[in-house]
This record gives C-alpha cells, structure tokens and sequence, in this order.
C-alpha cells in the first residue's frame, strides 16, 4: 500500500493524494478530504473505478494517482447527462465502451396495449413466488448459456451487478414470474421493488423467441404491478439490444436517461 | 447531522431532478442544497428519485453544494 502522500501544486494549499487502504485513496487539503476514489471489482471480474471530488483539479490528481496503481482495464459507469463527470474520465484516457438506455415502463394495460395479451397455446403463466425453483434454475442457466455462446455479455448487464453467491444467478426465486410449459419453463421476468419497482431481467429460450412469451410475460408483470397501484416501473437495455428496445418502446415506454460505461 | 472523514453528513429529501444529473435535496433544517450522486452509488446502479431520502455528504467549505451517498428505502 502506498501511503506517502505527493502535492498536485495546483494550489496555494497542495491537495495530497494519498491510498488509504488497498482500493481507496483520498484527496486531502489541509487534513480535509476534499475527494475519494474507489475501486471495485464487479461479479463478472472487471474492475470498476469511481472518484468524488469536489473540483476538477482534485478529480484528474486523483485519476492520475489510481491509473499509476491499478492494473488496466479499468472500467467506470456515468450518467451520460453528467457532462462534467464524463469530461473527467476522458481527460484521463478513458473512451466510451458502450451505452444503456434508462426507461420508464407505463404499466396501465390501456396505455402499454398488452390487456388482451395471452400467452402462446401451451404456455402458462406463473406468477412470482409460485415457480418452481429447480425448473426456473434450469431456465436461468439455459438463457445465460444461449445469451453466452452469442453475444456473450450477460455477465456485464447492469442487472448483474449486484454482489451473490458465487455462480448463483438467482439470487431471490420469489422474484420471478415465468412461462411455463408442461415439461419445462419456456422464458422468465424478474421484478424487484425498492421504493419502485424494476424489470430486472426479461429472457426467452432462443428457440421459443418470437411467440409473444417475452410480451406476455411482460403483460403478466406490468398488470400485477398496475394492481398494487404503481404506475411506472423501471428498466435498463443495452443500445445494441435492439430486440429489447422495439419490445419496450412498442408498449410506450419512455427512455429517460442513458449511463455510458467507460474504458481504459 | 454527522461528521465523517472530515465531512458534514446531513439526511434530506429529493424535491426536484434537474439536468445534468443534478438534484435539489432539501435538508432536515430547511435548506436546499444542489447534489449530484456519488460514485459508488453510481456504479451500483442505484437510482435517485424525486421524494427519495437520501444521506448527503456536503463539502466544508460550501454548504450551498452536496453529493448523495445514500439512498434509504422509503
């Protein structure tokens, strides 16, 4: 661990940057910390960075003491409407890896058009807290494995973020609704609500794509949370996930926002 | 209100998202501070609403600025 500090000789009073533990380093100005930066690996093995400062010098001299110490790549996340932020990050190497739209979801059946939508014949749906979980862990891994052998980014989805065991996918089974056929679960939907609700994950087996699971599911999900009387749920979808994006514009839902993940 | 790592920390409320990223909170005593999210909340993927409670950190040397550290379930 480096613990001598260096002076950025930006100001009358230096700011010193110093590593405080293993992946944390402060900026202090006259034993004030006037900046933090972090660094943390994620579930998929990437290390991810952020820092806190009050003011750009402090940002860069921070940035400029992380990048010396860790080891590339390193990855960081900003709201693409946090311009200063953003501006930070460039200025110290990193390019933008990719974009995710934010959306708000109507859940009303008269605003999304899904109040006549059924499931396929042969297909029920099973509500959260109702599915079996042996056959949903069946499911969640076949996805995964169809999504891996493709596109292979699942693991870096905003929805997996989250800390869980160790190859555990799944980590609340109550937590989702699935459609089921009679030998097997055909796709699944994950709602998760704090303070509001979020559409975690949305997923069909590649060969039942393009029968109106995906659509039903999301009926099925939206409907219940309309009942409960929330009147918008949350999701995010990668700007390449094109199939994504069309299924959730089509029932009126809005992007709101987009994070850029970064790079260097 | 507490201190921490040299740091005021004070509980407020979001009462309006602004561009840019930005957040008026208003504060246990009344005032109204402009924040924006921390990074760790950012990396997280953890989203600030209007009315959401939030913990903010306010710099020392201007008390008009802050950054939220903490969202609290309603």
């Amino acid at each position: 661990m480096n613990t001598k500090p260096f002076t950025s000789g930006l100001s009358e009073n230096a700011v010193m940057i110093t590593r405080v533990a293993d992946r944390q380093w402060h900026a202090l100005d006259d034993d004030l910390v006037v900046g933090c930066g972090y660094a943390e690996h994620r579930p998929d093995g990437r290390l991810f960075v952020s820092i806190d400062a009050w003011h750009d010098a402090t940002f860069d001299r921070l940035a400029e003491a992380m990048l010396a110490e860790l080891p590339a790549p390193l990855y960081t996340v900003v709201d693409e409407a946090d311009v200063e932020l953003t501006d930070g990050w460039l200025r110290a190497g990193f390019t933008i890896r990719r974009r995710e739209w934010e959306y708000a979801v109507p859940t009303d059946p008269r605003v999304t058009g899904l109040e006549e939508v059924l499931p396929p014949a042969g297909v029920t749906i099973v509500p959260a807290g109702q599915a079996d979980e042996s056959l949903l862990r069946a499911a969640d891994r076949a996805i995964r494995d169809e999504v891996e052998a493709t596109v292979g980014w699942w693991q870096s989805m905003p929805a997996e973020v989250i800390p869980r065991p160790e190859g555990d996918t799944i980590v609340d089974p109550s937590k989702y609704a699935v459609a089921a056929a009679p030998d097997r679960y055909l796709g699944l939907i994950r709602v998760v609500t704090v303070n509001r609700p979020r559409i975690g994950l949305v997923a069909v087996r590649a060969g039942e794509q393009r029968r109106g699971i995906a659509r039903a599911l999301l009926a099925h999900a939206l409907g219940t949370l309309h009942r409960s009387g929330f009147a918008a749920a949350w999701t995010e979808v990668h700007e390449s996930n094109q199939a994504a994006s069309a299924l959730f514009e089509g029932i009126g839902a809005r992007p709101m926002s987009s994070n850029l993940e970064l790079v260097r | 209100m507490k201190k921490n790592k040299n740091v005021i920390e004070v509980e407020g409320k979001v009462v309006e998202c602004l561009r840019s990223a930005m957040f008026t909170v208003e504060l246990e005593n009344g005032h109204q501070v402009l924040a924006h999210i921390s990074g760790k909340i950012r990396k997280n993927y953890i989203k600030i609403y209007l009315e959401d409670r939030v913990l903010v950190e306010l710099p020392p040397y201007d008390l008009t600025r802050g950054r939220i550290v903490f969202r609290y379930r309603n």
